[in-house]
């Protein structure tokens, strides 16, 4: 049993989850470090943010997207363990999944394409299985090459890749996990595996592994004040509620109610964010932002183009009216803002 | 540090595994035995090129193995459905945390190991291609390598980069001197290597600005304002001159390294090469620097050599080295120890010789210890006259000498046994020639009991009935008058003419090796020559 305790941190969104990430990566300086998390987007967050601070990414630092992680780090080194050959594993397949009648004892079709891509939704599960089919090398392999791993937005890990955690965290590798179960708005693979800890279950799964692992509860938002935070909470009742240190006092402030008729002129006055649920809501010609693809961003003032579910919530409060995805993305929408968030209803 | 090379269809060798030891490795072999392609073979492994080229854009159909190619050709005319060949480098590194990133088991063995992997196999998007390709196996000759893609990957299966390989090499082979313009590859990488980094920021800064001032030099802009003013024939545009500046354009290939002021390429090969190798050996900054040298002796006097032998020693305390020679006297010098036999398939070390056997071939450096090494079969003798006799005895059976057959006669004084000594590991095929010395042939034959009991040793030593040394049982296996004929003497008496043969050993066999009569040779001989 590894003696470093590892940490999980669950944070309120604006609570500076990725610039906790990044300050504590660059000032183990003396540690081989790697920082990977599962969104594009967010890796380019944390690249910008290395950036901003440094000038550059530094030597003891290596950022990776979760995928080129599994990939690189995981899957090929020791392929042969399971597929029996080396060498054959050239990418990752995010299109198509294997055909039903692949028995796992065609290890080869079962994890991987014809042209020797490994199936995203099967990765992790391949990762896993290999670490066990060497007896731990992969994570031995790790354990020579970083000191530290964060995992940034962990609550977009979902499935195996639970068990890819596990494995790290018998590692002598210190893990530091952070996330939000509120935003799980993308999720790495569509497997059924470990269903109950996906979004807010994750903090269940913490919890059972409070022995070797922290887990410590960030409720304090940098970036929204009390109004917006109490109303982000209450779409997830039975979590802790968010303290808000934002007590800058603008106009408009908290939530606003806004009609089409006079979104022009709001507009014009605020110079809010667009936030829309996709490509096709009708944001009046305004344009947008999706919800999932906000994650990460920070705006002043945000005017929201609510879906029907979210049209019905707002009228009836009940969190229960609001699909699991949909009620993480329009968490993920109202925390965006510091100062007020707009439904245009 | 390397532990291991393992080979196929590379060149000479199809299926190649050697491993290396700490320090020194001197690589020897017959030519083609492929101690070149070795040092290539590890470079290639180590920086993705040969030759300086890399190999992915210089992949031709002669990289590869000729008995592969001739399998895999004719496979295919007998209409069958052979795969297309693979090459494969493994090249196994230390473990430590530098390489814990090219871990993993995609390498031959399966071993979970540190290492590289250049490997060039048929490309699966050219199927269409190659399906058309085969239908005409009459028309084959070489394997279709265009067809082909290389990879250069760590054994984690992750592509590698020159900057992430951990280990590095300078490869020293002092007959390609290649200097188009400025400091050849070999010459830049070393150099470059000697310099850190904060020297090469500044030589590239140097550099960088001197090309500014070029620009700014009064009759250069008087030049280009004249050019200016020209109106041109073939554009409208603006002519002028200037250094390029691209980032291309660096310092690596302008700056040529100076000798007493003459530029690199105007100093002796002899010194270019030692030049070079010093360079290489004084790198300091990481023990993981692996040095190959390709015959070291090339262009050098034999006291230059003294010298780079005596610097090699000096310098490789702690790293790394990779050696081809086919001087004994390197081979001596750097330690018989350190010699590996290079083949085919594998190498051959001699590291279970005798401290005193070593010493004894170490201190014999002008001693051609690689004629042993080199030989098909050694016929070992005590001095020049059993040579030119032995030599005379084979011709007079065979109808040409020993050394047309690859078998070389070598005198080594009384020293039989140390090099019976180096024949064992080899598996040399060995045989003994030598006087009984007044005493019982038998007990003089046990004497190399140890090294008899391999079949392809063996003693023959002068009968008993045919006097002690050479020239009795010369005289023995013949009679006075024939010698005297010989030797165009006259001596009465048998004792006379032995003695006059003693007195003058050298001359005496001389005489019988170019005499058009054919002598009996002494029975121990001709079992020798047989």
């Amino acid at each position: 049993m590894p003696s470093a305790e590892h940490l999980a941190i669950i944070a309120a969104a604006g609570s500076r989850k990725t610039e906790f990430v990044v300050n504590e990566a660059l000032a183990h300086d003396d540690k081989r470090v790697l920082i990977t998390t599962y969104t594009l987007n967010n890796l380019g967050c944390v690249e910008d943010r290395t950036y901003g601070k440094v000038g550059r990414v530094p030597q003891h630092i290596t950022i990776t997207s979760w995928y080129g992680f599994l990939l690189n780090q995981w899957c090929r080194p020791y392929q042969r363990a399971v597929l029996g050959a080396p060498g054959v594993i050239r990418g990752l397949d995010f299109e198509s999944t294997r055909s039903r009648f692949v028995r796992q004892s065609q290890a080869q079709q079962y994890y991987c394409n014809r042209s020797g891509d490994i199936y995203a939704d099967w990765t992790a599960d391949f990762a896993v299985k290999l670490n066990d089919a060497t007896s731990g090398d992969v994570a031995h392999r790790l354990e020579a090459m970083y000191d530290e791993i964060y995992v940034d937005e962990v609550q977009d890990l979902v499935g195996y890749d639970l068990d890819v955690l596990d494995a790290l965290l018998s590692s002598e590798i210190h893990i530091v996990m952070v996330g939000d179960p509120r935003q799980h708005t993308y999720a790495t693979n569509q497997n059924t595996r470990n269903r109950k800890y996906r979004g807010a279950g994750l903090r269940d799964w913490f919890t059972e592994r409070k022995d070797i692992c922290a887990l410590q509860t960030n409720t304090v938002s940098y970036r929204s004040n009390q109004a917006i935070c109490d109303f982000a909470d209450a779409l997830f009742p039975h979590l802790p509620g968010t303290t808000s240190a934002n007590a800058e006092v603008t106009t408009p402030t908290g939530i606003v109610m806004l009609k089409p008729a006079e979104l022009a002129g709001y507009m014009a006055a605020h110079n809010p964010a667009i936030l829309r649920h996709s490509v096709t809501s009708n944001t009046f010609g305004f344009g947008g932002m999706n919800f999932g693809a906000s994650k990460g961003s920070t705006f002043d003032h945000v005017v929201i183009f609510p879906t029907q579910p979210i049209k019905h919530y707002l009228k009836t409060r009940d969190p229960g009216v609001l699909a699991d995805e949909a009620r993480s993305k329009l968490y993920v929408a109202i925390t965006r803002a510091r100062h007020s968030v707009a439904f245009v209803v | 540090m390397l532990q291991k090379i393992v080979i196929h269809n590379y060149r000479v060798f199809r299926d190649f595994t050697l491993d290396f030891t700490a320090g020194m490795n001197i690589l020897v072999g017959d030519n083609d035995a492929g101690k070149s392609t070795l040092l290539e073979a590890v470079n290639l492994a180590l920086t993705g090129r040969v030759q300086s080229r890399q190999l992915s854009q210089d992949l031709s159909p002669y990289m590869f193995n000729l008995d592969t190619t001739g399998e895999f050709v004719a496979a295919l005319k007998a209409g069958g459905h052979p795969q297309p060949p693979e090459l494969i480098v493994d090249l196994y590194l230390d473990v430590s945390d530098v390489t814990a990133p090219l871990r993993g088991t995609n390498n031959s063995t399966g071993e979970n190991a540190c290492g590289l992997r250049f490997r060039a196999a048929f490309n699966p998007e050219f199927t269409a291609e190659y399906e058309e390709f085969i239908k005409k196996p009459d028309a084959i000759r070489v394997i279709p390598t265009e067809y082909y893609r290389c990879e250069w990957l760590g054994f984690s299966g992750n592509p590698v980069t020159y900057r992430s390989v951990p280990a590095t090499a300078s490869m020293i082979d002092a007959t390609a001197i290649r200097l188009q313009s400025g400091a050849d590859f070999y010459l830049q990488d070393i150099i470059s290597n000697n310099l850190s980094p904060a020297d090469r920021v500044e030589l590239t800064r140097a550099y960088r600005s001197l090309r500014e001032e070029f620009a700014g030099n009064d009759s250069i802009a008087a030049i280009n304002a004249k050019l200016k003013a020209s109106p041109g024939d073939v554009s409208d545009r603006d002519l002028s001159l200037g250094i390029d500046i691209s980032q291309r354009a660096s310092w690596e290939s302008s700056l040529v390294p100076h000798l007493n002021d003459l530029p690199f390429t105007f100093v002796g090969k002899g010194e270019q090469s030692s030049l070079k190798i010093l360079l290489a050996l004084n790198r300091k900054v990481d023990a993981a620097h692996i040095i190959l040298v390709e015959e070291p002796e090339n262009h050098l006097s034999f006291s230059r050599m003294n010298i780079l032998i005596r610097k090699i020693l000096d310098k490789c305390d702690g790293r790394q080295v990779l050696a081809t020679t086919h001087s004994s006297y390197v081979l001596n010098k750097l330690g018989l120890e350190q010699l590996v036999l290079v083949t085919p398939t594998g190498g051959m070390r001699l590291s279970g010789l005798t401290t005193g056997t070593q010493n004894y071939f170490r201190k014999l450096s002008g001693y051609d210890t690689l004629r042993l090494i080199l030989a098909r079969r050694a016929i070992l003798v005590e001095g020049p006259s059993d040579e030119l006799i032995v030599q005379r005895a084979y011709l007079d059976v065979h109808g040409q000498l020993p050394i047309e057959d690859g078998i070389d006669v070598i005198s080594v004084g009384l020293a039989f046994r140390r090099f019976l000594e180096l024949a064992v590991p080899l598996q040399r095929s060995t045989a003994v020639v030598r006087d009984n010395d007044g005493k019982d042939p038998a007990t003089v034959a046990d004497r190399y009991a140890r090294f008899t009991k391999h079949d392809f040793i063996a003693v023959h030593v002068g009968a008993a009935a045919g006097g002690s040394t050479l020239e009795p049982q010369l005289l023995a296996a013949n009679d006075r008058d024939t010698l005297n004929e010989i030797f165009g003497t006259s001596f009465d008496t048998d004792d006379a003419l032995v003695d006059h043969m003693t007195a003058n050993k050298t001359t005496c066999a001389l005489a019988i090796f170019e005499s058009a009569t054919k002598l009996n040779m002494p029975g121990y001989i001709q079992d020798a020559v047989g």
